[in-house]
């Protein structure tokens, strides 16, 4: 093995498909139109030498090492500057040429340390390679001139270090900070030769404006901005390809080895869902894999009043099956089941979902889907026919007008939201509903054209008044719902819509949003361009989340916004496999490639390859498991890879249901809150320990590669197969990939797919099939996948969880760019430097009323339960709404959400409680003793 | 009666009311208990429809009512 | 009718006592009784003269000048309203020699008219441009551009015409005329002369440009250094708008233009066109690598046409007189006049226009006068800072953008600064990479660090140390910055430099000539 380098061609691929030719040092070279002369010269081997650029960022012209001569053409024209011409006669290596660099490359030396063999980026520094490529051999302006050779170095940032001394001042750092990531964190302070990078106004890294995204460590030519552990560890030397296992963005990232210690996770340029960006979790937020708490062996015990006992795998797994078999034969076979998990691959998701109907003998299982996507995939297949979103990422650089509603893209999917901004700091419009002002609505250089701030718990009445604009203002796309839609569905619909009672007006009382804005935002999406919707958990985690999907639809189906780039319905999810859980027949009700368990014919096909009778009945849900629990039905539960005492809503509930049960199974890497309620504790693996695929929200599916032997022994999937055996079903796989040709050949929409297509094409998007055989990457483009495009009649229904006297407050609640989920990995990483707590958001006129000053504790009540947390005041919030994060365990602000959930899929009404804030003083009681609870529940017994 | 169950008579209304809200009268009760049928476990009919049998779903809208009696 | 007195409001007025020769003037006036009313004008562009006051009499303005406050009373005493006889009565200015040889075409009403007057502008020839420019259509506006020969006046002397043609053949939704007036060479003052004595002459001239280009909104960039030109430059802006000169109808015509005012911060290579952009953007004042141009993409991406003040204040003379009598003035290449600042030891300092052609010789020992300490001239840096330095040999060179380039300097923005024989060269060499390293954006590396490499080089050389070795070093720099930098900041710094050391080998060391150490 050895590791991967990009070839850096120094400037951006041209788009242009017409060509050019030109020669070059007495070479003809034909590239597009628009194309840098460097560019060229790179595509034909030749390497102009360069210092400020690279291909991730438009030419800057700064460094001057790259000058050329052109015939014909005075000067020494820099050729990453220089766009090529037809029949240009280029020279890059010249007498006049070779003195000019070795002049530039005289001045660098000369403010730059001789430490190169101490330097952490020795033999990872094109300063280096370029003062070797242009000959250099003195600086004959000596050392003793002005120099920043004692400037001081900023380590503030846990994961880089900024060493100024180092610093050549080529921009890149900041040109990545505005062009690639969005943030306008860096920039150049003083000027000449004083100038020098630097975090806002000389600030330092940690407390400036930088997300830490690691674009500037990543574009930095030098020493001047190195990861942390590069500096302790040394240089990685050999490296794979793997896919970032946080989000649903599905970043490609090299992972850069040292034998078999990670010395950084570094984005690649031709990951098709990042293309060479990432953010600070998948960049930097891996430590948690080799963190101390991290469990490595199986452990088992009676009661969970007891401490565990640490036992063989042969113990663990004979135990947990014998316990299985034991409630079955006492309760009956529908009292266990299972959960598979969004954050484990697509072959283990497939197993464990496998392991449940074959070897339980149920339909028992469900996914962590059911409380984020669920309404997604139901609202979609009703709609379209898929329950997917329409697009890949690559589309929103078609885009001319961006609708974002209930997703926070700059701090849950930062990866795309740099994308968006790139695109509208190019001029694409935007409309943000949400009852929060989000950083998109406003931040540097992007500012929505509206925001509805809508209350929380009232997206259908909006989107109904969004649709009555677009109908009754003659706005519809008519030509293209007659050829591409079932037109009497739509006739119905639009008679719906243009109803008074949905009008923008009727409706301000419900969204508290003025008519005019809505009718502005309205208008601007039906006739400004291209049109794509994005959205997140704010719109499904509703009791109308699917109501709203659908009504999502809808509107992209008349405005004719479905079926070419720049446009589309994109669901933006939340974990790395979410889509892959749910396309791996997670759910209880349909097999992998969404085919319901009731249709006798994909029944079948797997009953006849996996050898078993498949029970044709919908299984029980999480919610319903819980609910069977509590009534005594339900015993038993593998859990793999979720944390549903802290990440599912109405945490007493979760944690009776828990209770109930004689055998809960966790497989986790960590002993997590639902590890508390637990009977059998099975050590899980990271993404970097086994092989796989994640499939992510663009619905491509992207290897994830093993780079390191598993710490506790097992790859997840065969901790899973060893499950099945031990329960007297056979599984014998030797390597995921032949779970890939199982889920191949019993899922047509993944026909295609096999580990060698996806070696050989980096990534697939399904369907892949016959007729895709290079997967789609846009969807319902001649027509839709269930033939005419569906309109459903979305009435506003408002939910049960009402503000009263009692609870006169609507909590909603989101996540933070620096935490995930319910934080295990990233409280377990130096991610904990930016948030160290959950924080109720609540508006200055609340705070008042209520006499909160920012940094206080307060308590936070619902019908559900309470809890405490500090507060900070701030005009993100509407007045009424209140606003927190769910990833530390000592605030467990689920506590306080209820069970109300979506009509159609039991999704949690997660975004909508009802709630009363009070000052406080401190935790509430029962935080103080689940601390100790928790430690207690985690004694492991010594072994003998 | 235990708040679990009373969950089954909040969910099936909830059906109830999206496929009322489209539009055909004769057809919300069957495409609820079509619902039900595709997504419900057998055991949750079976419970809301012995809480029916009992008398203990009052609660219950006509149009849910009228589907799970299609599910018996 | 009341008489009027006209006593400069222009800056280099104000500073050696105008206002209080204003007030002083107006109070003994109305001790005897006199109706008047005091005019502030412009400047003429004679500094010396300053504060230079001329009174309306039968006989026409009679100028006296320099009035200090404390002459005042003297004056008015002795008949100034009447204009009587007195030490500092200099009869008609337009007489004076100085203002007598030149030919003023773009400062042809400067210091006559009350700069916020519209009628006064009009009755002065004003607005025949714009009134010119809208019977035509754009293109022909842009193609008389093209045939007066004009050429940028902010030095670097392209064809104002191809310039706008290039952005009126542009398509884009939102075009825009910048006018540069980030006038920081040493020695010249043109930009701000024009500013403060006849801001609707530029105003006109931008409305023109953005008619010929389709564009329609203009940007002034001012450095923060004319605080009076910026004043002066928004209400004529106000009044510009409230006569019809700017807004939704232009001259009376459904040409919509206007303009807006933008202060600079201070930075010397804001004047490079590609920075001034970035900066009217609101971000660091940083050189952009071209191309792209302006023309295609500047200003907020668009097309935009980015001339100096000068070029813009040709246009209305050009489109009311036609192209042909701007370009029968001038010789070769380089059409129409000259707007030359004399500056530095010189006796008569102050604005000369005229047409391309006049010796270097001329106008330093004849219409200049010679140095003002009356000492010999040793030196003249032409251009600016980034001007090459001539010594006596070249002052046969004519003023002509060609025939300077071919001596190894430049005209820039017609700046002229004299040095006596006290100047010491190797100082001016040092001076001329201090100011590259104090004003250098820091954006590419040839002017970033050689710019301070330079300066430390030339210490060594002044102290002797290693001289021909570091002579070396600094002709090699010297290319470097020359052939590597971005813009013409590192790129002319060693113009001054190398003209220094070429011609005065003999203040860099005793015997060591250029030639030597080699």
């Amino acid at each position: 093995m050895s590791l991967i380098t990009e070839k850096d061609f120094g400037t951006p691929a041209s788009v242009a498909t017409e060509t050019v030719t030109l020669t070059i040092d007495g070479q003809a070279v034909t590239v597009p139109a628009g194309a840098s002369i460097m560019r060229a010269a790179g595509q034909m081997g030749t390497q102009i030498p360069k210092l400020c650029a690279t291909d991730m960022l438009d030419a800057f012209g700064s460094c001057r090492l790259c000058l050329v001569e052109i015939e014909g053409r005075a000067g020494t024209p820099a050729s990453c500057t220089t766009p090529v011409a037809n029949g240009m006669v280029v020279a890059t290596q010249t007498p006049k040429l070779a003195k000019l660099r070795k002049g530039v490359m005289e001045l660098y030396i000369s403010d730059h340390p001789l430490d190169c063999l101490t330097c952490a980026a020795n033999g990872d520094c094109e300063l280096q390679d370029m003062a070797g490529a242009v000959g250099l051999r003195e600086v004959r302006y000596g050392y003793q001139g002005h120099n920043h050779l004692n400037a001081a170095t900023d380590a503030s940032n846990p994961y880089f270090t900024y060493d100024p001394a180092k610093c050549i001042v080529c921009s890149r750092c900041v040109r990545a900070c505005e062009d690639v990531q969005g943030t306008f964190a860096l920039t150049i302070a003083g000027r000449g030769f004083g100038s020098r990078v630097s975090p806002g106004q000389s600030e330092l890294f940690l407390g400036s404006e930088c997300v830490s995204c690691g674009a500037c460590v990543q574009a930095c030519p030098t020493a001047t901005l190195t990861e942390t552990k590069v500096i302790e560890i040394g240089q990685p030397e050999h490296s794979a390809i793997t896919t970032c296992a946080y989000c649903g963005v599905g970043c490609t990232f090299k992972a850069e080895m040292r034998g078999e210690e990670l010395v950084r996770m570094v984005p690649y340029k031709d990951g098709k869902a990042n293309r060479g960006h990432s953010c600070v979790k998948g960049r930097f937020a891996w430590g948690y894999a080799t963190h101390r708490e991290r469990v490595l062996e199986p452990m088992i015990r009676a009661s969970t009043d007891d401490p565990w006992t640490v036992v063989s795998w042969d113990e663990a797994i004979s135990h947990t099956a014998s316990e299985f078999r034991r409630i079955q034969a006492k309760y009956g076979k529908d009292s266990v089941g299972g959960i598979t998990s969004s954050r484990c691959t697509n072959e283990e998701t497939f197993l464990v979902q496998k392991l449940i109907r074959a070897a339980f003998h149920n339909n028992n299982v469900d996914t962590c889907a059911r409380v984020c996507h669920s309404p997604t995939g139901y609202g979609l297949k009703t709609t379209f026919g898929a329950s997917a979103g329409t697009q890949d990422f690559d589309s929103v650089e078609h885009c001319d007008v961006m609708l974002v509603m209930g997703a926070n893209p700059t701090d849950a999917h930062p990866v795309f939201a740099s994308r968006m901004k790139k695109r509208l700091r190019q001029g694409a419009k935007l409309i943000v509903i949400d009852p929060r002002r989000i950083d998109l609505v406003r931040s540097a250089h992007i500012r929505a054209d509206h925001h509805l701030a809508l209350k929380p718990g009232t997206n259908v009445a909006m989107l109904d008044a969004i649709a009555h604009v677009i109908v009754t203002e003659g706005l519809v796309n008519e030509t293209y719902v007659r050829e591409r839609c079932d037109l009497e569905d739509f006739q119905h619909w639009a008679a719906f819509v243009a109803r008074p009672e949905n009008s923008p007006e009727a409706l301000e009382a419900v969204t508290g949003v003025a008519a005019q804005s809505v009718r502005a935002a309205a208008r601007l999406y039906a006739t400004g361009g291209n049109a794509a919707i994005y959205y997140g958990l704010g719109v499904t985690e509703h009791s109308q989340g699917s109501t709203t999907v659908m009504a999502i639809a809808n509107l992209a189906m008349a405005t004719g916004n479905i079926g070419r780039p720049g446009v589309g319905v994109n669901p933006l999810r939340g974990q790395n496999n979410v889509q892959g859980a749910c396309d791996m027949g997670s759910f209880p009700h349909e097999l992998s490639g969404y085919r319901h368990i009731s249709d006798e014919g994909a029944r079948n096909l797997f009953g006849a390859d996996w050898g078993v009778t498949l029970d044709a009945d919908p299984g029980l849900r999480i919610p319903n498991m819980l609910d069977a629990a509590i009534e005594g039905e339900f015993k038993g539960i593998y859990i793999q890879g979720e944390d549903i005492l802290q990440s599912d809503p109405n945490t007493k509930h979760v944690a009776a249901g828990l209770a109930a049960m004689e055998c809960v199974v966790v497989q986790d890497l960590f002993l997590n809150e639902t590890a508390n309620l637990a009977h059998v504790f099975l050590p899980g693996s990271t993404f970097l320990e086994k092989d796989g695929t994640f499939t992510n929200a663009e619905r491509r599916i992207q290897r994830v590669r093993r780079v390191m032997s598993p710490r506790n022994g097992y790859a997840d999937w065969e901790v899973t197969q060893m499950l099945a055996r031990a329960l007297g079903y056979p599984m014998d796989y030797q390597h995921p990939s032949q779970i890939m040709d199982e889920i191949a050949r019993l899922t047509p929409s993944f026909a295609g797919v096999s580990y060698d297509r996806l070696d050989a094409l980096g990534s697939i998007q399904w369907p892949c099939n016959e007729t895709a055989p290079e997967g789609t990457p846009l969807m319902h483009m001649e027509r839709f996948v269930r033939g005419l495009g569906r309109f459903v009649v979305t009435e506003y229904v408002p939910t049960d969880e009402k503000v009263g006297p009692r609870f006169p407050l609507l909590l909603t609640t989101g996540r933070i760019l620096s935490q995930y989920n319910v934080g295990a990995q990233t409280r377990r990483t130096e991610n904990a430097a930016w948030h160290e707590e959950d924080l109720l958001e609540i508006h200055p006129h609340d705070a008042e009323e209520r006499g909160v000053k920012s940094g206080d504790w307060v308590k936070l009540a619902s019908r559900a339960g309470e809890t405490a947390l500090r507060a900070k005041i701030t005009d993100r919030v509407a007045p009424g709404v209140v606003y927190t994060t769910f990833h530390h365990p000592l605030t467990q602000a689920n506590v306080i959400t209820t069970d109300f959930s979506d009509w159609a899929t039991n999704c949690p009404e997660y975004k909508v409680t009802a709630v009363q804030v009070s000052r406080g003083n401190g935790p509430v009681d029962w935080q103080i003793s689940y601390a100790e609870k928790a430690s207690r529940s985690r004694r492991i017994e010594a072994t003998s | 009666m235990s708040q679990t169950r009373e969950t089954l008579i909040t969910m099936a209304n909830q059906i109830a009311t999206f496929f009322q809200s489209q539009g055909a009268p004769d057809l919300a009760a069957r495409d609820t208990a079509q619902h039900i049928k595709d997504f419900w476990a057998p055991r949750m009919r079976r419970d809301l429809l012995d809480m029916i049998a009992a008398g203990e779903a009052q609660r219950l809208s006509p149009i849910a009512s009228d589907a799970m009696h299609r599910l018996k | 009718m009341s008489q009027r007195v006209y006593i400069p409001c222009d800056m280099a007025a104000v500073a050696v006592g105008a206002d209080q020769v204003a007030s002083a003037i107006t109070l003994a006036a109305h001790g005897l009784g006199r109706d008047i009313e005091i005019v502030r004008n412009g400047s003429r562009g004679a500094f010396e003269l300053e504060t230079l006051v001329e009174v309306d009499t039968p006989q026409g303005r009679i100028g006296y000048g320099p009035v200090d406050p404390s002459d005042v009373a003297g004056l008015v005493a002795a008949g100034l309203l009447d204009g009587a006889e007195h030490r500092l009565r200099l009869g008609s200015p337009d007489a004076l020699p100085f203002f007598r040889r030149q030919t003023r075409l773009t400062f042809a009403r400067a210091g006559l008219i009350d700069p916020l007057s519209l009628a006064d502008y009009r009755a002065h020839g004003g607005l025949a441009g714009i009134e010119a420019a809208t019977t035509l259509t754009p293109t022909q506006v842009v193609d008389l551009i093209k045939q007066s020969g004009l050429r940028g006046r902010g030095g670097a002397g392209f064809p104002t015409g191809l310039k706008w043609d290039t952005v009126a053949k542009a398509a884009a939704p939102q075009k825009y005329v910048v006018c540069n007036a980030d006038e920081g060479d040493s020695g010249t003052f043109a930009d701000r002369l024009l500013m403060e004595a006849d801001p609707f002459t530029l105003i006109e001239g931008m409305a023109i440009c953005g008619y010929a280009v389709g564009a329609s909104l203009g940007f002034i960039y001012v450095r923060s250094e004319y605080p009076f030109a910026i004043r002066m430059l928004n209400r004529a802006l106000e009044i510009a708008r409230s006569g019809g000169l700017l807004g939704a109808s232009v001259a009376g015509t459904r040409f919509a233009f206007d303009i807006e005012v933008r202060v600079g911060a201070g930075a010397y290579v804001c004047g490079e066109e590609t920075a001034l952009l970035e900066s009217l953007e609101g971000k660091r004042g940083q050189v952009r690598a071209k191309p792209p141009l302006p023309a295609h993409k500047g200003l907020f991406g668009q097309p935009t046409v980015i001339n100096n003040v000068l070029s813009l204040a040709a246009a209305p003379y050009i489109l009311a007189n036609g192209a042909d009598a701007y370009r029968d003035f001038g010789v070769g290449r380089s059409r129409g006049t000259m707007p030359i600042q004399l500056a530095g030891d010189i006796a008569n300092g102050g604005l000369f226009e005229t047409p391309f052609g006049v010796t270097l010789g001329d106008l330093v020992d004849d219409i200049g006068g010679g140095t003002l300490s009356g000492r010999a001239v040793r030196a003249v840096q032409v251009g600016g800072p980034l001007g090459a330095y001539f010594p006596r040999e070249l002052f046969d060179t004519p003023f002509d953008y060609e025939a300077f380039t071919e001596r190894g300097g430049l005209i820039g923005h017609g700046g002229v600064v004299v040095f006596n024989d006290r100047v010491d060269m190797a100082r001016q060499a040092r001076f001329a990479m201090e100011f590259c390293a104090i004003e250098s954006c820091g954006k590419c590396t040839p002017c970033r660090i050689g710019s301070t490499r330079g300066v430390e080089t030339l210490d060594r050389i002044i102290a002797g140390q290693d001289r021909a070795a570091n002579l070396a070093v600094l002709e090699d720099l010297c290319e470097t910055m020359k052939f590597g930098s971005l813009c013409a900041l590192g790129g002319f710094t060693p113009y001054p430099v190398m003209s220094a050391l070429t011609h005065f080998p003999e203040d860099f060391g005793a015997q060591a000539s250029i030639k030597a150490a080699e």
